[in-house]
């Protein structure tokens, strides 16, 4: 028996990397608020290279990381199920049959949300490198693809973990430590300088996945999102409801819903905000060629899309089940002044955009006593 | 031939230049506030030959009453601007409305068209029909002394 390099260095930096990034993406997935978003791209982000990074070793690593000497003959992945339930499994010096095939699989996980989730941000969002090409709809689906993909994932760590705990503690084979120093006592190495670390090959290859991603990323973000488009907002229009509360962006209502609201401004929601012929035919006009029905954003179709008989936006279903945990103490801060004034929180609510990241919410220390729900 | 402009950069002459320079803006914003009272008691003198000038005191009052004959959600002229006319106010919706007293807002009552504009909603919305050139007289006269 002789200890042997088996998991080189840029395998367990992978490894362990992708279990740090993958634990922020579930928490700030599953559990923080939307305003996180931002924390979980960015964990989305690295996982992207991390994958790029993964799927060239796979190719290019040292011996035990390459996709090749994986043993995925399904005939020893079910004897090696078989001695499991024996209790008599042998070790293997690089994967196990059932590992090899959990890789495989996490792999595909990993790569489907990745993907799912740049189709989310481009959709939904108008947001990432897909921004130019995802309309919402197709965002819509793909949320509930990453959702599943999450889900699966999770299930696929926890089986990860059932088969390290079963080979490490029932059949002491020292896995958990293979997988920090690379090290494993066998009887012979298959492969020829397997005891190199291959770490300059490694930083390589992650710093060329890292530059073309995150570079070709970039270029593709820049082009302009589908779906969404920039406004010139008249300043009579800004200046006019500017006075009273937030001027809204025009596609968060229709171009019904604004003619209902220009048509009945002598009665404002119990105040006359009365306009003169000219100013009130110009706010029209833009108000018509902006709305709703001109954009393909999340902000555009579940809210503004959807009429209400007061012709509130914040009567919208959608608005109030995203605001439903907000305590009431939030809106009456004087840096929000009221549940009208999406700019209060929103701090992007000028473009329209809405995106989750760009949610700032107030100092909650400020609020008086009691107001928390 | 070579020419020699010399211009004396004395310290105090620069003060003297500025402050000339701003007292044009400071003139018309009151010249501006001025020309718009003038008119309302061009209206008021039309309406009544009696009209003897407009009264801080009544605008006072006014500002300061609650008619509530408007629309319910706004009683009085407090309701929104708060009872101080120093102080800021606040929209319903929420928004900051600065201080109505000419001192805090210079600029308050030099735009006739806004000024026409709010005292149209406005006065419905309190007293829940236009104000008379009276009114409105005493109203900006009140305000400019505060």
């Amino acid at each position: 028996m002789a200890k042997v390099m088996i998991w080189d260095l840029p395998l367990r930096l992978f490894h362990w990397l992708m279990v740090a990034t993958v634990a922020i993406a579930g928490i700030t997935g599953f559990v923080a608020p939307a305003a996180w978003l931002d924390i979980h791209l960015f964990a989305g982000y690295a996982l992207a290279i991390l994958l790029a990074f993964r799927l060239a070793w796979g190719v290019l690593g040292s011996y035990y990381s390459r996709f090749r000497s994986f043993p995925l003959a399904p005939r020893s992945a079910f004897r090696h199920l078989r001695s499991l339930l024996r209790n008599s499994a042998a070790a293997h010096t690089g994967h196990n049959p059932v590992g090899a095939w959990m890789i495989i699989a996490v792999l595909f996980l990993l790569l489907a949300l990745v993907l799912s989730g740049l189709i989310v941000l481009g959709g939904q969002e108008n947001l990432g490198p897909l921004g130019f090409l995802v309309d919402f709809q197709t965002g819509w689906r793909a949320a509930a693809l990453h959702e599943i993909a999450a889900w699966g994932l999770a299930g696929a760590i926890a089986v990860h973990l059932l088969g390290v705990f079963v080979e490490a503690r029932l059949l002491r084979h020292p896995v958990v430590s293979a997988m920090i120093t690379g090290n494993k006592l066998v009887t012979r190495a298959k492969a020829k300088g397997q005891g190199r670390s291959y770490k300059a090959r490694g930083l390589t290859l992650f710093t060329i996945a890292a530059l073309m991603l995150l570079g070709g990323g970039k270029m593709l973000a820049s082009i302009p999102a589908s779906g969404w488009k920039p406004v010139q907002t008249p300043a009579v229009y800004s200046a006019e409801c500017g006075d009273c509360h937030d001027a809204y962006h025009p596609s968060l209502r229709t171009a019904a819903s604004w003619r209902g609201i220009m048509s009945g401004l002598s009665d404002h929601y119990g105040e006359d905000a009365s306009l003169d012929a000219e100013t009130a035919a110009a706010m029209g006009a833009f108000l018509a060629a902006n709305a709703a029905e001109t954009f393909d954003t999340e902000a555009a179709w579940r809210m503004g899309r959807i009429d209400t008989k007061s012709l509130r936006i914040t009567d919208t279903p959608y608005w109030t089940a995203r605001h439903a945990g907000i305590a009431d103490g939030v809106f009456k801060l004087s840096s929000v002044g009221s549940k009208v004034n999406c700019n209060g929180c929103h701090r992007d609510a000028a473009s329209g955009r809405f995106a989750d990241q760009d949610i700032h919410l107030p100092n909650l220390s400020k609020l008086p006593n009691g107001s928390q729900k | 031939m070579k020419i020699r402009i010399i211009v004396p950069l004395h310290p105090k002459l620069i003060i003297a230049v500025l402050a000339l320079s701003l007292l044009p803006i400071q003139g018309s914003a009151s010249e501006l506030r001025q020309q718009i009272i003038a008119g309302f008691a061009q209206d008021a003198k039309l309406k009544n030959s009696g009209f003897a000038g407009f009264s801080a005191g009544r605008g006072q009052t006014l500002f300061l009453s609650k008619p509530a004959t408007g629309k319910p959600d706004t009683p009085s002229c407090t309701t929104c601007h708060s009872i101080n006319p120093a102080a800021k106010g606040q929209t319903r919706a929420g928004k900051e409305i600065a201080p109505m007293a000419v001192s805090k807002t210079p600029e308050r009552f030099t735009d006739s068209k806004k000024v026409e504009k709010w005292f149209r909603r406005n006065c419905k919305s309190v007293l829940g029909r236009i104000c008379t050139a009276l009114e409105k007289g005493d109203f900006v006269t009140f305000m400019s002394n505060q």
